[in-house]
């Protein structure tokens, strides 16, 4: 048989059953669409929190008090014996190759303003903020630069907070109160939206001592830290370790991450999500080939006789079983690549009605589709193919 | 056509090919075994978490410090003005009625230290109430002491996997343990207990809430868990120590108090979406298998075309041919339904045996849902090849060969 032959036998074959033929492959379709759709969520998904990570860059750590080895939260302990502290984060500035060090200590505070008040996240921390975390002030100055371990009585609210706070009106310069104290309003931060589900707009920044003092603590939530970014990470998160370990008496009671450290068990976590979601939308192509299994079973009982007389004029059995598998083939393969096309119009289509959802269908994901519908369908071909190859011409001449 | 010809019919027409008719049915129990598999994890999951706050204890408030407003995770990060104290706590057991045992609770971490052994644990610092708001129990000595839970004796009570590890085959009753360079005198063992709501109970000691708020160098509690007398007075005790702290912290409401209804209701609301979500991308395979039914009985309709002319020739209406080809999809799908359900019952069954702390269970809803969805699978895709035999004409049909 002609290559050529051998292909329009194929081909006939699909094409005499064009709705058949479109219902076993609409099977696939979907069993596709939904892979690439989920395994797209997935992927967008992790996308997006690893560049709400990326925008601080690959040079900065944190460190956080507690050693946790297992759990993912560290600093979930309440108070450990020996804490971090102002001292601490002071005594990092002279590890080599680090540039700048946020002391943080956090919590929740109301903060006033005239008549208006509100429940707010409350960071103290240090002039640096804006160089280590990336952020923008959108008006004014940020807190001024200063010992960390003088209280000062300024405050920078987030855009949120000040809208709340004052409305339209100017905040610079205005005071407002935290707790019992004053301050004075020196900057607005630009917007910054949602990070890691905290909202970074609904926010207050006051320098670290004045923190600690308002929520009655000598200690930090974390430190963070920005080093050269020409130094590996490594190098820099030991000499970090060996600063704190010397002033922790040799009990190593804190935790060090880098960024690149919090990306990989992001990478990590997200990868397994996504796998089992698009592991349970593969069901649905598992019975897509049954489908095609059962409908090239049923093909070879209907053409019994064609097959006999193919065979009668010398085609092989080898040829037979070919041929068969090539329909196979090619009705999960164009399956699978109406399938890719359909998820990743749907994912199109969802991602412009839900903007809140990223997508991101990435090309290892559609190629990998691809090819399992191509294994499907081939491996959904074989029991038919072989039952076709089996045939013996004379009996299969007589089945009519 | 009798109906009892009319299944005959169709399952004559089954039975004809068998491996055709297998493998249809095989893709229907592959999507209701998937679905019902994943509604059980979930519904596992669910009755895990309910078992886990059982053993919390019964009708417990607890109360954090810090007023939250939006995200659901800020107890954990808030240290607000004002905190709670052994005062607030002492004012709860006092004023409020409906209350009947109030333990305050500080949490830190520390090293624990018994000769050459160390290990970092877990420290509570707790009362002698304590023991029955969180259903502790001992494997040998005793709780805490009762008394004022300001003046505390350094004595500490044990979890099991402390003992093992630092005291070994030795009896830890009466031994002295050093707690973060303080010594503390050991009364009493917990029994085993393993990880509760995250948190292991075997690594812990606990000691008097005094000791440990000196310890962590602390005057404010972690929170507070009351005891409710009984569950219909639970809402009355939670407004009347919102009230009473409100009071004591010169009128702001800086507390949050969690009842461990509402917890639960949010565990439960977030597990049902997810098993939901899960079940939903399984049950898109029950599409497709609708779709392999459906093709294949155009293939049985178009291949008894003949057999359909004659019925139609002798009288047999077209409502009766819609009837007998939905009955054999529908047999086919609820088949396929029913076997599917075996299977996960199978799979569940299995799960049990492998992990017997976790509940995996079809709910019985998930049953008869299975059972109906499979059904409708079968009547909706076989709708189409079914109009399609009804619309033959028996003249053309006969004639055709």
């Amino acid at each position: 048989m002609a290559g050529r032959d051998f292909w329009k036998l194929a081909w006939d074959a699909v094409a005499a059953h064009p709705l058949r033929s479109a219902l076993t492959t609409l099977g696939i379709v979907i069993g596709v669409a939904s892979v690439i759709l989920l395994t797209s969520l997935g992927e967008g998904t992790r996308r997006a929190i690893a560049s709400d990570f990326l925008q601080f860059g690959t040079n900065v750590m944190a460190i956080h008090r507690g050693k946790t080895t297992t759990t993912g939260i560290p600093g979930a302990i309440a108070g450990t014996v020996r804490k971090l502290t102002i001292e601490d984060s002071e005594a990092l500035r002279r590890v080599p190759g680090v540039e700048r060090v946020v002391p943080v200590a956090f919590g929740s505070a109301r903060i006033e303003a005239g008549e208006r008040g509100r429940s707010v996240v409350v960071y103290g921390v240090t002039s640096e903020v804006p160089a280590v975390w990336k952020f923008e002030v959108g008006q004014g100055r940020f807190l001024p630069a200063g010992d960390p371990r003088r209280e000062a009585p300024f405050a920078v609210l987030g855009p949120k907070a000040k809208r709340e706070l004052f409305g339209e009106a100017n905040a610079l310069g205005e005071r407002v109160r935290i707790g019992t104290r004053r301050f004075l309003v020196v900057g607005v931060m630009a917007p910054k939206g949602l990070m890691l589900g905290f909202d970074m707009d609904d926010t207050a920044y006051i320098p670290v001592a004045s923190a600690q003092s308002l929520f009655n603590t000598d200690e930090l939530v974390e430190i963070d830290l920005l080093f050269s970014p020409g130094l590996p990470p490594a190098r820099v998160k030991a000499g970090v370790r060996e600063a704190l370990l010397r002033r922790h008496g040799g009990e190593e009671d804190f935790t060090v991450t880098t960024q690149t450290e919090m990306q990989d068990v992001l990478n990590r976590v997200m990868s397994v999500v996504t796998l089992a979601v698009g592991g349970i939308g593969a069901i649905s192509l598992l019975v897509g080939s049954i489908g095609i299994l059962t409908m090239m079973w049923i093909s070879v009982g209907e053409r019994t006789s064609e097959i006999g007389l193919v065979k009668a004029i010398g085609a092989t059995p080898g040829q037979i079983s070919r041929l068969f598998l090539l329909e196979a083939a090619l009705l999960s393969l164009a399956g699978g690549v109406l399938g890719v096309g359909a998820g990743m119009a749907i994912g199109a289509g969802v991602a412009w009605a839900v903007p809140a959802v990223s997508l991101h269908t990435a090309p290892g994901f559609v190629v990998a589709a691809l090819l399992v519908s191509l294994f499907v369908g081939l491996a959904s071909g074989v029991l038919p193919a072989r039952r076709a190859a089996r045939l013996d011409p004379l009996e299969a001449l007589r089945a009519e | 056509m009798t109906p009892r010809d009319l299944i005959a019919f169709s399952a004559g027409a089954l039975r004809g090919h068998r491996l055709r008719s297998g493998l249809s049915l095989v893709g229907v129990a592959i999507g209701v075994a998937s679905v019902v598999v994943l509604t059980s994890l979930g519904e596992g999951a669910r009755l895990y978490v309910t078992g886990e706050f059982a053993t919390l204890g019964t009708n417990l408030l607890i109360i954090f410090p810090g007023k939250t407003e939006t995200t659901g995770m800020s107890p954990f990060i808030t240290e607000a003005p004002h905190d709670l104290t052994l005062d607030d706590a002492d004012a709860i057991a006092r004023r409020v009625r409906q209350v009947r045992r109030v333990a305050p609770v500080v949490f830190g971490g520390a090293s624990a230290q018994r000769g050459e052994r160390r290990r970092d644990i877990g420290v509570w610092g707790a009362t002698s109430d304590m023991l029955e708001v969180r259903k502790i129990r001992l494997r040998a000595g005793r709780y805490l002491p009762p008394g004022e839970a300001t003046r505390g004796q350094n004595v500490c009570v044990i979890g099991a996997k402390v003992e093992q590890e630092l005291f070994g085959a030795e009896s830890p009753l009466g031994q002295v343990l050093r707690l973060s360079d303080e010594r503390f005198r050991v009364i009493g063992v917990m029994a085993p207990r393993g990880t509760s709501m995250g948190v292991d109970f075997d690594e812990m000691v606990h000691v008097p809430v005094s000791r440990a708020m000196r310890m962590f160098n602390k005057t404010t509690l972690f929170r507070i868990l009351a005891e409710v007398s009984s569950h219909e007075e639970i809402p009355a005790a939670r407004a009347a120590v919102l009230g009473i702290l409100k009071e004591r912290h010169q009128g702001a409401e800086d507390v949050t108090v969690w009842t461990q209804d509402s917890v639960l209701a949010t565990f439960s609301r977030i597990l049902a979406l997810l098993t939901a979500a899960l079940a939903g991308i399984a049950a898109i395979s029950l599409t497709v298998a609708g779709i392999g039914i459906m093709n294949v009985m155009l293939v049985s309709v178009s291949e008894r075309t003949r057999e359909i002319g004659l019925l139609k020739a002798v009288g047999v209406t077209g409502r009766q041919v819609v009837a007998a080809f939905l009955v054999e999809a529908a047999i086919l799908s609820t088949a396929g339904g029913v076997t599917g359900l075996g299977v996960a019952f199978g799979a569940t069954r299995l799960l049990r045996s492998l992990y017997p702390s976790f509940p995996a269970h079809a709910p019985a809803w998930a049953v008869a849902a299975a059972i109906g969805v499979s059904l409708a699978v079968g009547l909706l895709f076989g709708a189409l090849p079914a109009r399609r035999a009804s619309r033959l004409d028996p003249i053309a049909a006969l004639a055709r060969r």
